[in-house]
């Protein structure tokens, strides 16, 4: 069974006076040890779709599964806590919270509900940022961080929960490219080392090569999906 | 966790942080400034009745204060003093009088005039000597803080009061009333400078002794005296502020001096959390974002507000503290009762939230969805 499965999802936005189809019904199932990269040209839908992936969006019609669970029509602290419990983001920009150290950050990931996150939780968080190449800065301020190390130190806290979905919202556009290539690496390894459902949305052309498999979306619809093109139905672990 | 984010906001939001600290600071510094001449001038209108030293006041009947009673008859002493439960009685005689000053000007003074050897209802507090220099006939008070109207009379000085030869004695610390410069003399004297008809007091004073019933010695002598007004102390005192605050315009103008206090702290907490607020959207939307729920975002957010207000209060209280110290030897009226100040730190607690309503308020709006546009 796939991790993650969306059945029939479309979406409408309204600006109050016309409502506009940026959507269309996809069918579409994500499993773990795989690294699939969203792509297609700006409004195309990709980031609609990633937000539904990711219960921040409610999808106009169809059905989101979690795990063969149906969360499509959860409340908003229920949908919370399942973010919290299942997914890691990764966001366009790093977004970290400016008065709290990188390795606050991190943390926040886990106390963002009010848990105080134990001594446990603190190595857990030193040794990913130790494995990121952030030791060093485990205690600086973000804006202190070039903007691969924020970008890492934004990874460092989607992986911290050991989330079984991992969205990153083109994660590489505000990097350079040797940037771009480490982060692009350390979301390959977590895929298929760490058996994770990493979803990547881009269109930049250079993170296509680390795509388990490729998701071409354009007008709201999917144009082209190297899995049924290939008829793999799960991809090569190694 | 989310507590350790709010103060990092804080701290971090240098600029918005001081601004709300400053619509604290003004708010205890502001209100507290008005409570403590507001609890002054309380202190004062009825300074002579709470530091009687007495349970009960008795007075002409329909008694509106404790300033503007008609005199009584002396012979209701013997009467009230065979009544049980009743320790002692004392009459006081208030008159007023024109104090001649050093260089010849007058000032209108209150005698109060006390009879020996109890001295009831005399001076509490004195700076120079004591109550035994009023043991004389012709000695008299006069308090420290008066000392400059009153042409800075030395101890043992001779002066007049309406006329009639008075040597100071004494100096009183606190004697301040809300009618005007307060001096205690014997009751002879007072006799002499005020001429009232004979056997006649300003009022009778009446302590109970240990374990007695107030109610039930006060309902005795009501009986004894029908024509008169008999009050206990603390009804007395409340009587009597509560005529002046009603008469004077004192309490509207405390209330309307408190209230723009307060607003002027609310709108700068107001604006100033929620420009910090909307400078942190897109980190609330990323908390949101993360699986913070909206309870998360309110708990950050009151957090904020709770420590800008406990560290206004502190601030507050200390430029407070150092108003009042400094201007306590002054002539302005400064008091807080002990429940003050707590109340105080209490309602600005309360009205600092208030004013982070509005932050809140975007704050629960952040969209999670937003962080990935």
């Amino acid at each position: 069974m796939a991790m993650l499965r969306l059945e029939g999802v479309a979406r409408d936005f309204s600006d109050g006076r016309q409502v506009r189809r940026v959507l269309f019904p996809v069918n579409i199932a994500f499993d773990p040890h795989e690294l699939t990269v969203l792509s297609g040209p700006s409004g195309s839908g990709k980031t609609t779709l990633l937000s539904i992936m990711g219960l921040v969006l409610r999808p106009s019609e169809g059905r989101i599964f979690l795990d063969g669970e149906d969360v499509t029509t959860l409340g908003d602290d229920e949908a919370s806590r399942i973010r919290l419990q299942h997914y890691g983001f990764v966001f366009q920009q790093p977004m970290l919270i400016e008065g709290l150290s990188v390795l606050e950050n991190v943390l926040l990931a886990l106390g963002v509900q009010g848990v105080r996150p134990n001594s446990d939780a603190l190595w857990k968080a030193e040794t990913i940022l130790k494995t990121l190449g952030l030791a060093e800065a485990a205690h600086m301020q973000p804006r202190l961080l070039s903007g691969g190390m924020k970008q890492r130190a934004s990874i460092a806290r989607a992986l911290i929960k050991d989330p079984a979905i991992l969205l990153c919202d083109e994660p590489t556009s505000a990097l350079d490219a040797e940037s771009g290539q480490a982060v692009m690496g350390i979301l390959k390894r977590i895929a298929i080392d760490e058996g994770r459902v990493v979803v990547v949305v881009s269109h930049d052309f250079r993170v296509f090569p680390y795509a388990d498999r490729l998701l071409k979306i354009e007008n709201g619809m999917i144009a082209s999906d190297t899995r049924e093109q290939t008829g793999a139905e799960r991809p090569i672990q190694t | 966790m989310r507590s350790l984010v709010a103060l990092r906001m804080v701290v971090h939001d240098r600029s918005s942080t001081a601004g709300s600290l400053l619509g604290v600071v003004a708010i205890v510094f502001l209100v507290g400034q008005q409570l403590s001449v507001f609890f002054g001038l309380l202190s004062y209108m009825s300074v002579l009745v709470d530091h009687s030293g007495a349970d009960a006041w008795i007075m002409s009947a329909n008694l509106r204060n404790a300033d503007s009673g008609n005199l009584i008859s002396g012979r209701y002493i013997d009467r009230i003093l065979g009544l049980p439960d009743v320790a002692w009685v004392e009459p006081v005689l208030i008159g007023n009088g024109l104090f001649q000053t050093s260089d010849g000007s007058y000032e209108t003074v209150r005698v109060i005039g006390l009879r020996r050897p109890r001295l009831a209802g005399g001076p509490w507090q004195f700076a120079r000597a004591d109550e035994r220099a009023l043991l004389d006939v012709e000695s008299v008070t006069v308090d420290r803080l008066d000392l400059a109207k009153l042409g800075h009379p030395g101890l043992d000085q001779v002066r007049e009061i309406g006329g009639k030869r008075v040597r100071v004695r004494a100096v009183t610390s606190g004697a301040r009333g809300f009618q005007g410069t307060l001096v205690f003399a014997s009751i002879d004297k007072v006799k002499e400078i005020a001429k009232p008809p004979p056997g006649r007091y300003s009022a009778i004073l009446v302590r109970f002794t240990e374990g007695a019933r107030p109610e039930d010695v006060l309902a005795r002598i009501r009986a004894v005296l029908p024509g008169c007004s008999v009050y206990s102390t603390a009804e007395l005192s409340r009587l009597t502020q509560t005529y002046y605050i009603q008469n004077t315009g004192i309490g509207g103008s405390f209330v309307f001096s408190t209230v723009i206090a307060v607003l002027i702290g609310v709108v700068i907490i107001s604006l100033t959390m929620y420009a910090s607020v909307l400078g942190r959207a897109r980190d609330f939307a990323v908390m949101r974002a993360i699986g913070g729920r909206r309870v998360d975002i309110a708990w950050v957010v009151v957090c904020q507000a709770l420590i800008i207000a406990g560290s206004g209060l502190f601030v507050g209280f200390v430029m407070l503290a150092t108003l009042l110290n400094a201007t306590r030897g002054s002539g302005i009226p400064s008091f807080f009762p002990a429940y003050v100040p707590p109340a105080l730190a209490g309602a600005t607690m309360l009205v600092s939230l208030l004013g982070s309503l509005v932050a809140l308020r975007v704050a629960l709006k952040a969209d999670p969805a937003s962080v990935f546009h």
